[in-house]
Parts: C-alpha cells; structure tokens; sequence
C-alpha cells in the first residue's frame, strides 16, 4: 500500500545531464578532455566566449546587409526597378539575438515610445494654451 | 578556477577537486550524492575518496581513509564536498562570476 504514490518519474543522473550537453559544447570548441577532465568552470567561460563569437557575426551580417542595401538603393533607380517611392530604412542597428539584448532592446523601445507619447501630449497641451496654474476643483 | 580543497598530509600535497569525469565515475559505482546527508557516515569518505580522483588518482584507499580520520571538522567537509562534488552541474547552466570562493582547507596536526 503507498507505492502507487510514488512518483515514477526520476530525476536524470548528473552523468545523463552531461552526456546530454557534451556535443553542444564539442560545437563551440571545447575538446573531450577539457569538458570531461578539466577544471569544472570552463564550460561558463566557452559559453560566454560563444555569445561574443554569436555578437560579432551578428554586427558582421548587419554591415554587410547595409553594403547591400546601399548598393541596391544606389543601382535601383539606373534599373527602374522600384517606384518613384523612398525605400524603408535599414535598422539602425543589428536584430537583438541573447535574451539580454532582446531584453535591452525592449526597454529601450518602451522608453523611446514614452519619450514621443511625452512630447506629443506636451505640444499638445502648448497648443491648448493652459493657464499656468489648474485649480484642481474647477 | 573551480572550487577545491588543499591540505598537506605526511609531507605531500594535496588537491581535491570534482571534474564531470570523476561524478560520472562516482555515479557509475551506484553513488547518489542526495543520500550523503542520509547516511553521512558511509557516503561522506567514499565523497571524500572521490575528490581525489581528479588530481591523486593512484592513491590508494586506505591512505585516504587514514587521511579522513584525521581531519577535523567533518560536519563542513560534508557541506564543502557536496557544494565541490555540485560545481560540475553547476557550471552548465550558471553564469561566470568574479570571485569563485576557491576554499583553502587547513589541517591543524
């Protein structure tokens, strides 16, 4: 009685667990024995070596993709291969790809749309000349 | 650096440390480190045995065994050896930090 209680599923051996994240770090470099037999921490520190790596190829691809829309905005018009319209601007800057910076990126957008909430509603309240004082009862 | 224990013991040093090979080797022999608190006084010297495979893998286990006697404070050592015996699962998903907390053991014989 009470055996059917217990839960059946059991929690992975640590073994498991690094049998099971060992080829993701063999792809970003590290070799069998640094993994295995190494110091312990070295796994942090290929992994923040990764997202640097992941950064630059990610600001790589940007200019080039800048290159590229420089060049079709310089060549589109000789073609007549759009409209007479402006194209869309290119980012400003490269897509957020970590959690941090998707994070970041996102606060910062927030902050930039109150920032032009902010001054619209100032000019607006500019244009409604208010008296300099408001008695809050009127 | 990861976490290790330092002692001098009969003249020779020694550095006990966990590396993913050594848990993978204690948990083939059937070690279950969630138990060492249950049975602290069977598991903690095969715990202690353990760290030495890292960087002492040839001593032999009734030297260690005299070793473990001899230490002091085993009610740490069972804490230190668990956070040591930890720090490889650890590593896979914490972030780098700046001070590591090695910790410095001292023999007082």
């Amino acid at each position: 009685m009470g055996s059917e209680l217990v839960n059946p599923v059991s929690l992975p051996t640590y073994t498991e667990i690094f049998n099971r994240q060992f080829p993701f770090y063999l792809s970003i470099g590290m070799t069998y024995d640094q993994y295995w037999n190494d110091d312990c921490l070295l796994t942090k520190y290929y992994r923040e070596a990764q997202e640097i790596r992941n950064d630059r190829k990610n600001q790589e691809l940007w200019l080039q993709g800048l290159y590229i829309y420089d060049a079709l905005t310089k060549v589109a018009p000789a073609l007549h291969a759009m409209k007479p319209q402006r194209p869309s601007p290119y980012p400003e800057k490269p897509y957020p790809i970590t959690k941090e910076a998707i994070e970041r990126d996102k606060e910062e957008r927030e902050k930039a749309q109150r920032e032009k909430a902010k001054a619209v509603f100032t000019a607006w309240a500019a244009r409604l000349n208010l008296p300099e004082e408001v008695n809050a009862n009127e | 650096m990861a976490k290790q224990i330092r002692f001098t013991y009969d003249g020779v040093d020694y550095t006990l440390e966990f590396t993913r090979k050594s848990v993978e080797r204690m948990e083939n022999t059937g070690f279950i480190i969630s138990e060492v608190f249950e049975k602290p006084m069977t598991l903690l010297p095969t715990l202690f045995a353990g760290a030495f495979w890292a960087h002492h893998r040839f001593v032999k286990r009734d030297v260690i065994d005299k070793i473990y006697d001899s230490l002091p404070n085993k009610q740490d050592l069972i804490g230190k050896l668990a956070e040591m015996y930890n720090e490889p699962i650890a590593a896979l998903i914490d972030e780098p930090e700046a001070d590591e907390g090695n910790v410095e053991w001292e023999a007082n014989w």
